[in-house]
This record gives C-alpha cells, structure tokens and sequence, in this order.
C-alpha cells in the first residue's frame, strides 16, 4: 500500500485530496441504528408466527421454527415481488439481508432480474445465484458441527 | 403500477385483519390459556385419577421445583404411569435450559425414585398443560378423556421433527 501511495504522482495525490474533500461521509452509527431496530422488527415479526404456530397448530417450540422459517421466506418473496422488500432494503442495509427474509429476496430479486432471458436459462439458471451459495456453505457448515459434535460426543466431552 | 400498489394495500390490510382477528379468543379457549406465554400463571398441581395421596405428592413436586432459583411458573400433573413437570426458565438463564433440566431431573429422581418424571420447558406442553388443567376442573371431563389428553401431551414431549 505505501509504494503505491509513493509512486502517485503530484497530479494524483492533488485529485486524490480533492475527491476525499468531496466524499459523502458515510453515517455508519446511523445505519447501524437502522440495521438493528428494523433486523430487530423482522425477528419480533418471526417470533410472533412462531408463537402463532405454537398456539394454534401442534408444534412445540423445538419444531415450530421449520414452518416460521417457512412463513417468513414466503412473505420476503411476496414483498420482493410488489417490490416492497426492496424499499426496506435500501432503508435497513444488513437489516433486512441478515434475517432468513435476506434469502428469500435474494432468490426473488435473481429471478426478476433474469425473467427477460427466459424461464430456464434465465429464471431457473440464476435464480439460485446468490442463494445457492448460502444453501452450500450453509449445509457444509452444519455437516462441520455436527460432525465435530458427535466425536466430542464420541469422547465423552459434552 | 397502480394495481400493484393496489394489491400490495389489499395485502397489507388482510394481513392486519387476520393479527386482529387472531387476537380474538376462541370460544373453546379460556382467557387464561391464552396468556400462558406472556405471564405467570401458576396452574394447579392435578391428578388424572382422583386420589389424595396422589394430589399431596404433587403438590410437594411443585414446591420443591418452584424452589429452583432459574424457574417460574411450574405445571404438574400426574397422569396413570408419569407425572409431568413443566416449567418456565427465566429469559436470562434460558442459555442454560440443558443444564437446568439436567439438574431438575437428578432433583426429583433423587427425591421420589418410585415415580416416572417426564420434564420440560417447551412452551407448547407448559401451554397444553394449562389447557388439561382448565379442562380438568370441569365436572363433566371424564378421567378417560383427561388420561387421553395426557398420553397426547406425553406424544408430543417425544416429538422432535
């Protein structure tokens, strides 16, 4: 970093005074504040189904979360598709991309993205482009767990 | 652009009035079954088959659990083969739910080793508890059906999928 900072030259280093002179200063606790009251909402909202499912159908607390993860994907995709999710998104930042609801707008807005290319090569071949990669780091990380888990189980450790 | 607009309120609007219709009270459900996860509700200890010995031993259960310093809110009832012990653990020690279930159970197997405990401190069975309980000071609730509703309860203990 610091030969490259040697090599600039005079004009460069001028610009490059001048362009920081200029930058928006990002509002990083500001955003942070947003992040966290609206990831926080999305997480009240999961937790009120699932208290739903708990009161009303036959689930414990241990499988109510399979049909709220459920509930909550579906109307992330729902809103992505009226292109409401979309408007939180530009709002809450991490917010709304942390909580499950991310995954379901990041499989939707692929899919819209890529319509004009045609349902197989465009809806179905990229529809998972940025999911997909969730879904295998996301198994790989448990098969890790549980593997882990099960030999400090073997053990005797836990 | 104006229909989507128009789709997206009547989406909104039906999701608002099925929150506030759900928040109705069902006529088959009691208004203390329904702030079972909001609040403590101490339930009565019971018994599925009436008997005074039965009721003494369970209302001792209840004491000496409600002792732990980690819990609120216990539920036992004591069917034909087990006795249920449900309770609330306090938010904060709710990292520690293995553990304390772990203790609550060395606890009453240590204290009654004639009786088959079953605990937990899943919402769902401290909520179907409460329910039993409440069918259970009606009169006309058979014992068959109380002991019914109990082996359901237990069911759904082991259930884990």
């Amino acid at each position: 970093m610091g030969n490259k900072k040697q090599k600039k030259t005079p004009e460069q280093q001028q610009y490059e005074q001048l362009q920081q002179k200029h930058e928006t200063k990002r509002p990083i606790f500001k955003n942070c504040l947003k992040a966290f009251f609206v990831g926080g909402f999305i997480c009240t909202i999961g937790q009120a189904i699932s208290y739903f499912y708990i009161y009303f159908f036959n689930f414990t607390e241990q499988t109510a979360g399979n049909p709220t993860v459920a509930t909550m994907i579906f109307l992330a995709m729902l809103m992505t598709g009226f292109g409401f999710y979309d408007r939180i998104g530009q709002f809450a930042g991490a917010g709304s991309a942390v909580p499950i609801t991310g995954f379901g707008n990041a499989v939707i807005s692929a899919a819209i993205e890529h319509r004009t290319e045609g349902f197989v090569l465009g809806v179905g071949g990229n529809m998972f482009k940025l999911a997909g990669s969730v879904i295998l780091f996301g198994v790989f990380a448990a098969f890790v767990v549980a593997l882990i888990k099960t030999l400090l189980i073997m053990w005797g450790v836990i | 652009m104006k229909i989507k607009q128009l789709i997206l309120h009547v989406f909104i609007i039906q999701c608002l009035a099925l929150i506030v219709t759900g928040c109705n009270i069902p006529q088959n459900q009691t208004s203390k079954d329904y702030m079972v996860l909001l609040k403590a509700t101490n339930p009565t200890p019971r018994t599925v088959a009436s008997d005074s010995k039965g009721e003494e031993l369970i209302t001792d259960i209840e004491k000496n659990i409600e002792a732990h310093k980690d819990l609120y809110d216990v539920a036992v009832i004591k069917g034909k083969k087990h006795i249920l012990v449900v309770y609330k653990v306090k938010h904060l020690q709710r990292f520690h739910m293995k553990k304390i279930e772990k203790e609550v159970n060395e606890k009453l197997e240590k204290e009654y080793p004639d009786e088959n405990f079953i605990v937990s401190s899943d919402y769902k069975i401290f909520l179907e508890a409460v329910r039993l309980e409440e069918k259970m000071k009606d009169t006309n609730f058979s014992e068959e059906k109380a002991d019914q509703e109990f082996e359901r309860i237990i069911k759904l203990k082991k259930e884990l999928t």
